[in-house]
């Protein structure tokens, strides 16, 4: 099916001298605007001691600035008919605005001040931090963030990608205020941040405000290269015992940076092994073999090499090794098999369609562009080789690619076992043998978007 | 803020059956929605074995008589379309250069599924296992109680997914008799939305889903809903956190006081960012909470809403979040709000409600609500004046009518 699909609008690029980069894109279906500031920080910029400071930050930034008392920052977003969030995840913290047209340049002016002149107010802090400590205690009590924080934090044993970005009770609660000034005068400032607006807007009024607003400020240091996460010399594993009665698992694959051409190809494979009914992993576990009752995998893409996650919940009763066994199999069997070229077709068309819908909204184009501006070397123009890049893609290449990553001895395979299931269970390790042996190829054809940038890892502030 | 400029072009057409098909023109879009939502209600579900309605939703996807279930999911894709079944119908998203195709898979879903024995027996075991997962989860476990506990016997009262016991005797015969006698047109809705002229999508809408006839039998009335009294409980789980629910039965949403008590609720406890009292108050003054809510606006509906407000907080919290919702409830009874307070909510809730408008299946959903209801289609251009009209006397006044701290079940699960 051919689908005639503008991936790259025309985009209106405004530079200033001290770093700092904007786009703008005018759609004047609606009369809304919507904003997005990103900021090259996130929890990998913080030092050991100091995690959960970049999203305890992005909580401070709505306490107050020098121009924006307590409180204003949601007030006014509010008076305008508007919404604002934010999230944190390990490479970035975004902030967002949906606004009328009429009134959404103030969305400008709080990002301007609030770039160097937060006031982080010591009795906010002290009072925000009791917020952060409930998130982090809300996020404890979830089935699937400790099992997939256990895989990070295996998976990255050199890398500062192995600390959660909440981070870490004890250090939250030692964190002080002057920990975090020093943290936000260092990393915040216009060369580490871009910003995306999109909508009913006056592209030369606009680009003319920005320049008022943040062309007199200083630069920042560059964000420093993070330590290399070395090559794994083996297969990890964790256990984890949970009071929850459903098993679960997580495996994690070390894989490569965002933009880079095998990172299309992992999202091809994740899309052909369990995005969709017609996935490997759903016909064998969930439909054949009735092992798990969800199963889903995602091609975790991140600045730094990212990782590439499958991810199921067991019926009960199921055994894990038997799980674990299936997953192996099929894993070897698309090493063995790539990708048919019908498969192909149907993936690359789902892709296409999730790319139609991320533009429905003026938000979702905005963070779209901010996504790849921010994440990918070439910046938003890459949009532009998206669909020809998937398209290039042809099954020795796809062979390769998941011959290059998805090998078990470099996995991280993480169990979360309810109590009264013995934990060695998942102890031996399962021998794999081609999926192409068992007769019928499954059909791929996922539901999903591909989801380029999409982080699991990532928290906010809560509501919009 | 300014008067709302936007104007919505909505067709609507009643067949005979008894269905009306509604078109929204969307200009310039490359894609298209439709969804459909027929007449069933939560009565409909058979009395001995609840659950019955949320497997006929959760199967529809899982064959029909020219597809079986990895063939249906398979055609969909082929087009780039998301498919879903629910209890009501169905709804279908896609470029808009499939169509015809996407509608058709609609159609087949909705009016033909085979519900296959070897299907049902596995979404059941999914469903079973979901069912205990939920049990593990303090936040589900108390909301699911709290509704119990606040409609008591009435049929409100039932969990629309089921027990694990009643989910466990479903069997194919009972989802086939339940789609047969209840999918019927009649009452019931076919929604889209996209670029297409109106009376053209009414014309693709009349081919798809003239075959839907027959008639469904009466439903079954359904008692007044009759407030509780006051009662406390908590279910201890081995948990960091404890969830609290706090409230009573609420109103329809046609009562006279919808609109009065959808500004009382964004000043209490529903307002954007943490602007409501209570976020102010819970969350950003006291530290208890990462998420506090309080409203009885959004869950009204053809049947009685429940006001609830909600907390996720420490065990060592409870008490004081418990009493903070208790002052709030009162202030907002006893005192009018200030006129600038007033004025913001009202700002918000006129301003914001063009971002509803931007999906097509928002809009879609829009004009199944605006018929059902009543609203009309102008309703977008009414809302705004709708909201102004609110006086500060208007919110204290819904407050000490529809809100009532003598009458209020409270129930919490998790961290003791």
């Amino acid at each position: 099916m051919k689908m005639d699909i503008e991936m790259l609008p025309d985009v209106d690029v405004v530079e200033l001298k001290n770093g700092f980069r904007a786009l703008l894109v005018e759609r004047r279906s609606l009369p809304v605007v919507a904003s997005v500031c990103w900021y090259q920080v996130g929890s990998r910029d913080e030092k050991t001691g100091q995690t959960g400071v970049s999203h305890f930050l992005e909580h401070m930034m709505f306490k107050g600035t020098d121009k924006f008392g307590k409180g204003e920052i949601d007030q006014q977003t509010s008076k305008m008919g508007g919404s604002n969030n934010a999230f944190t995840d390990t490479d970035s913290t975004a902030y967002y605005f949906s606004l009328a047209a009429d009134r959404w340049e103030t969305a400008l002016e709080i990002e301007a001040s609030r770039m160097r002149s937060c006031l982080l107010d010591p009795d906010e802090f002290q009072s925000e931090k009791s917020v952060v400590l409930e998130e982090l205690a809300m996020g404890e009590d979830e089935p699937w963030r400790p099992l997939y924080q256990a895989v990070e934090s295996a998976m990255f044993q050199t890398h500062p990608y192995h600390h959660p970005v909440i981070g870490y009770r004890e250090e939250l609660e030692r964190l002080t205020v002057g920990q975090m000034r020093s943290y936000y005068e260092r990393h915040y400032g216009p060369n580490r941040a871009c910003m995306t607006i999109v909508g009913a807007i006056d592209r030369r009024r606009t680009r003319r405000r920005i320049k008022q607003l943040f062309g007199g400020m200083p630069r920042v240091a560059d964000r420093e290269v993070a330590i290399r996460e070395p090559e794994p010399k083996g297969e990890r594993r964790v256990t984890l015992k949970t009071t929850h009665s459903v098993a679960r698992a997580c495996i994690g694959f070390p894989t490569c940076r965002m933009g880079a051409r095998d990172d299309y190809a992992l999202d091809l494979l994740a899309h052909d092994l369990g995005n969709s009914k017609n996935s490997r992993l759903y016909r064998r576990l969930v439909v054949e073999d009735r092992l798990v009752t969800e199963i889903s995998v995602m091609n975790e893409v991140r600045q730094d090499p990212g990782g590439f996650f499958i991810m199921c919940e067991l019926h009960p009763g199921a055994a894990p090794e038997k799980v674990e066994r299936a997953i192996r199999e099929e894993v070897a069997g698309m090493i063995d098999e790539g990708v048919a070229a019908h498969d192909l077709r149907r993936i690359r068309t789902q892709i296409e369609a999730s790319f139609l819908f991320q533009d429905e909204t003026v938000l979702d184009l905005a963070m779209k562009l901010a996504r790849f501006e921010a994440g990918t070397p070439d910046g938003y123009s890459t949009l532009s080789q998206v669909l020809s890049t998937y398209a290039s893609m042809k099954r020795k290449e796809l062979c390769e690619v998941a011959a290059r990553y998805l090998q078990f001895d470099r996995a991280t395979i993480a169990w979360a076992l309810p109590t009264d299931l013995p934990a060695s269970a998942t102890a031996g390790r399962a021998s794999a043998r081609s999926a192409a042996k068992r007769g019928s190829r499954r059909k791929a054809a996922p539901k999903g978007s591909p989801k380029k940038g999409k982080k699991k890892s990532k928290t906010g502030r809560g509501k919009a | 803020m300014s008067k709302n400029p936007i104007r919505l072009d909505v067709a609507e057409r009643e067949l005979k059956s008894g269905l009306t098909l509604l078109a929204v023109h969307n200009p310039g879009v490359q894609t298209f929605a439709c969804a459909v939502s027929l007449d069933t209600r939560i009565a409909d579900d058979p009395v001995k074995l609840p659950g019955v309605a949320n497997m006929v939703g959760e199967c529809l996807d899982e064959g029909t008589s020219r597809y079986d279930s990895l063939g249906l999911a398979a055609a969909a894709e082929e087009v780039g379309a998301a498919l879903e079944g629910n209890h009501r119908g169905g709804a279908v998203m896609c470029p808009v250069s499939s169509q015809k195709k996407a509608t058709e898979l609609l159609r087949q879903l909705v009016m033909e599924p085979s519900f296959p024995g070897r299907e049902v027996r596995r979404v059941q075991s999914e469903v079973l296992t979901e069912l205990q997962s939920e049990l593990d989860e303090p936040r589900t476990v108390a909301a699911r109680r709290f509704r119990a506990e606040i409609y008591g016997e009435h049929v409100l009262g039932r969990a629309m997914q089921g027990t694990l016991e009643s989910v466990a005797a479903i069997k194919p015969k009972h989802l086939r008799e339940y789609h047969e006698t209840w999918f019927r047109p009649r009452d019931g809705y076919v929604a889209a939305s996209g670029p297409f002229e109106p009376e053209d999508m009414l014309d693709r809408l009349e081919r798809a889903f003239r075959g839907l006839r027959g008639a469904a039998p009466e439903h079954a009335p359904l008692p007044k809903v009759q407030l509780g009294d006051a009662s406390d409980h908590h279910i201890a789980m081995p948990r960091e956190q404890v969830h609290v629910f706090l409230g009573h039965a609420g109103v329809r949403r046609e009562d006279p006081d919808f609109y009065r008590l959808s500004v009382m609720d964004h000043i209490l406890g529903s307002g954007p960012g943490f602007t409501s009292r209570c976020s102010r108050k819970l969350r950003d003054e006291m530290g208890l909470c990462y998420s506090v809510s309080a409203g009885i606006a959004a869950s009204a509906g053809a049947e009685p809403g429940t006001f609830t407000a909600y907390i996720g907080t420490s065990a060592e919290h409870r008490e004081k979040a418990v009493a903070g919702f208790l002052a709030e409830i009162d202030r907002i009874r006893s005192q009018p709000p200030s006129e600038s307070e007033l004025q913001d909510v009202k700002d918000y809730l006129t301003g914001s409600f063009v971002f509803a408008l931007e999906r097509n299946s928002n809009l879609a959903a829009y004009a199944l609500r605006a018929r059902r209801f009543g609203l009309g289609y102008d309703f977008v251009e009414r809302y705004p004046d709708l909201i102004r009209a609110v006086s500060v006397d208007d919110v204290r006044q819904v407050a000490e009518r529809h809100l009532h701290p003598d009458r209020l079940t409270i129930v919490s699960a998790g961290a003791s």
